[in-house]
């Protein structure tokens, strides 16, 4: 692992996901900010301990949690921090939904439901070019349940058995309308995924010792493996309205200014 | 038709809908997970009972649809025009349009209106829905549209597409605006050019023909805001006496407004230079705003005005689009 991830602590490195999200958001006034609080953990231990650029792949499957990659993408050497500043901008790279051209992930898109169907093409393909140890790793959110296409694509993946296979589930009860539970029940979702043949490890999504050890267990695993993080869009930034939407979460500059100074604080 | 910058409005389709579902008990409401951002958080307070959500589910969703019209119920699904024509397209074909039920399918944020790049911008749903047999596709210009077309809407017999703007809707016509689904409209009538428009195009159409009219060509600006079934016979007396014809889409040139035109005009044998004003087959990045787009991808005024300048021949620089400046709560087009 990278130097410069030893150098924080994953904990640490989660509030400096948040910090950059925060800042990357508030030149617009709001932003996919709650996607990156509810996932920074699950982004910072999965850097921090698993993923190896170099060899794996990395599948952001809802484009909206792009920021998180973005903000964590520094410390892997994925994307220069001077980068971040552009995001959301017109004619930045860096485009607020993953686009095809979004730097730092192997995959994303906008459309969501189609992401774990192309983190089985990529372990697919590693099997098939001979490429042992490579793992995927698709970040994917319970909202995303809701769409058909991610089942299909958890029948392929059990069948064919691609073990190289995990999924980064960002449970965090969040979509446009309101909380996913109330529009959907997806309930019981592990068991879910159990019946399907993949292993599956529901965790609290903001405890890195628990997604450290559950990504252990789910990459040990012969079978395709799902870590249930559970989650929160408004974790890690009490300054923000009990209120927030989670999905598009409107930061005012005094707003932002107080989520810096928070975050900051904590950092320091 | 009001002047330039237009009065904006908000939720026009969604006070409609309701309107007309208070009369209609067989409308159904279902949305998925897009419902405020489709204007029928109105319908989800005030008829509840015949609100569905469908969830982040479109394939469900339609085929869900296709079988409450077979059994006498007049549903209504949205979502943002992208998921609405292309996720489910099999379903659209199989459940609704073959069947010819009477599901409307009603997609926001059309073309480069959307910032959330490629994947949410529908830039193909009219192609997509002109290619399904049955199915009539219905692309609105303004609030007062919406309202007057809203109930005829409701009544055709077969599936329909209808694509509206999201968020601030301009008013461009009067109260007493009459909308007909059968044919196309004349509003301003010229000589040498005609510029056929629908949608969010047409407020670009009616100042590009202002800005060339002040300088002596004599422009007409058709209103298509039925795309199929077109309405040939307008089209052909607008195309047959002008020296040059150019539409205008907020979509791609391929498959949409300016495809049925030459289409058309093809099968009319009339040999009209014709221009397609839309995004040129390509897909649209790097955007946070709009009117950046419409720049970028040059569906702004300035090319429809300087595209009728080059197809008339026309000696000079073209002249220059005096955009009307916009306040808070005002549309105009870039």
């Amino acid at each position: 692992m990278m130097t410069a991830i030893d150098a924080l602590t994953t904990t640490r490195y989660a509030d400096v996901i948040r910090l950059r999200a925060v800042r990357m958001v508030a030149p617009h006034g709001f932003g996919y900010l709650g996607q990156a609080l509810s996932s920074a953990e699950l982004f910072a231990t999965l850097y921090s301990r698993h993923y190896d650029p170099g060899r794996d792949s990395l599948v952001v499957s809802p484009g909206h949690y792009i920021i998180a990659a973005f903000a964590a993408a520094p410390e892997a050497g994925l994307l220069d921090v001077e980068a971040l500043a552009t995001y959301g901008f017109d004619d930045s790279m860096l485009e607020a939904i993953g686009t095809e051209r979004s730097p730092a992930v192997d995959l994303t898109g906008g459309s969501l439901g189609m992401g774990l169907s192309g983190a089985a093409g990529l372990a697919l393909a590693d099997r098939l070019l001979g490429r042992s140890g490579a793992r995927v790793f698709a970040v994917v959110s319970d909202g995303e349940l809701e769409e058909g296409q991610v089942w299909e694509a958890a029948l392929f993946a059990a069948h064919n058995r691609l073990g190289s296979l995990t999924v980064l589930l960002d449970a965090n009860d969040s979509q446009v309308d309101g909380p996913v539970s109330s529009i959907t029940t997806l309930e019981p979702i592990a068991a879910k995924w159990e019946s399907f043949g993949w292993a599956a490890f529901d965790v609290d999504g903001h405890d890195t010792a628990a997604i450290d050890e559950a990504l252990s267990a789910a990459t040990a695993d012969p079978r395709p493996a799902v870590v249930i993080g559970r989650t929160s869009t408004k974790h890690g930034l009490s300054v923000l309205p009990e209120g927030a939407d989670g999905h598009f979460i409107k930061l005012p500059a005094q707003l932002a200014e107080a989520a810096i100074k928070e975050l900051e604080a904590r950092l320091a | 038709m009001l002047k330039q910058p237009y009065p904006t409005v908000m939720k026009p389709y969604g006070r409609a809908l309701v309107d007309l579902a208070r009369k209609r008990p067989e409308i159904l409401c279902l949305t998925g997970d897009l419902t405020r951002q489709t204007e029928i958080d109105l319908f989800q307070e005030q008829i509840p009972e015949r609100f569905i959500h469908g969830g982040m589910a479109e394939a469900n969703m339609i085929s869900m649809a296709g079988a409450l019209a077979r059994r006498g119920f007049l549903p209504f699904v949205h979502t943002f025009g992208v998921f609405a024509t292309r996720r489910p397209l099999d379903q659209i074909i199989n459940s609704v349009a073959y069947p010819n039920l009477p599901v409307r399918i009603v997609g926001f944020m059309p073309g480069l209106s959307s910032p959330g790049g490629p994947s949410h911008q529908a830039i193909d749903d009219v192609a997509l829905m002109r290619a399904v047999p049955n199915m009539t596709v219905v692309d609105l210009a303004d609030a007062t549209q919406i309202r007057a077309a809203l109930p005829s809407i409701a009544d055709i017999p077969g599936p329909v597409y209808l694509r509206l703007k999201r968020g601030e809707i301009p008013v461009i016509f009067e109260d007493d605006h009459e909308f007909s689904l059968t044919t196309a409209q004349t509003l301003i009538e010229g000589t040498d050019l005609a510029v056929i428009a629908s949608g969010m195009m047409l407020s670009s159409a009616i100042s590009a023909a202002d800005t060339l009219t002040a300088v002596g060509v004599s422009a007409s600006v058709i209103n298509v805001p039925v795309i199929k079934p077109l309405d040939a016979d307008s089209i052909i007396r607008a195309v047959s006496g002008v020296s040059a014809v150019i539409t205008a889409e907020n979509h791609s040139v391929i498959g949409g407004l300016g495809s049925a035109v030459a289409e058309t005009m093809a099968e009319a044998a009339l040999a009209v230079p014709l221009r397609r004003i839309g995004l040129r087959d390509t897909f649209a990045e790097g955007s946070r705003t709009a009117s950046h787009l419409f720049r970028r991808y040059r569906l702004g005024t300035q090319d429809i005005v300087d595209t009728a300048w080059e197809l008339l021949r026309r000696e000079g620089r073209s002249p220059r689009v005096q955009a009307a400046e916009a306040a808070e709560g005002e549309y105009a087009p870039v």
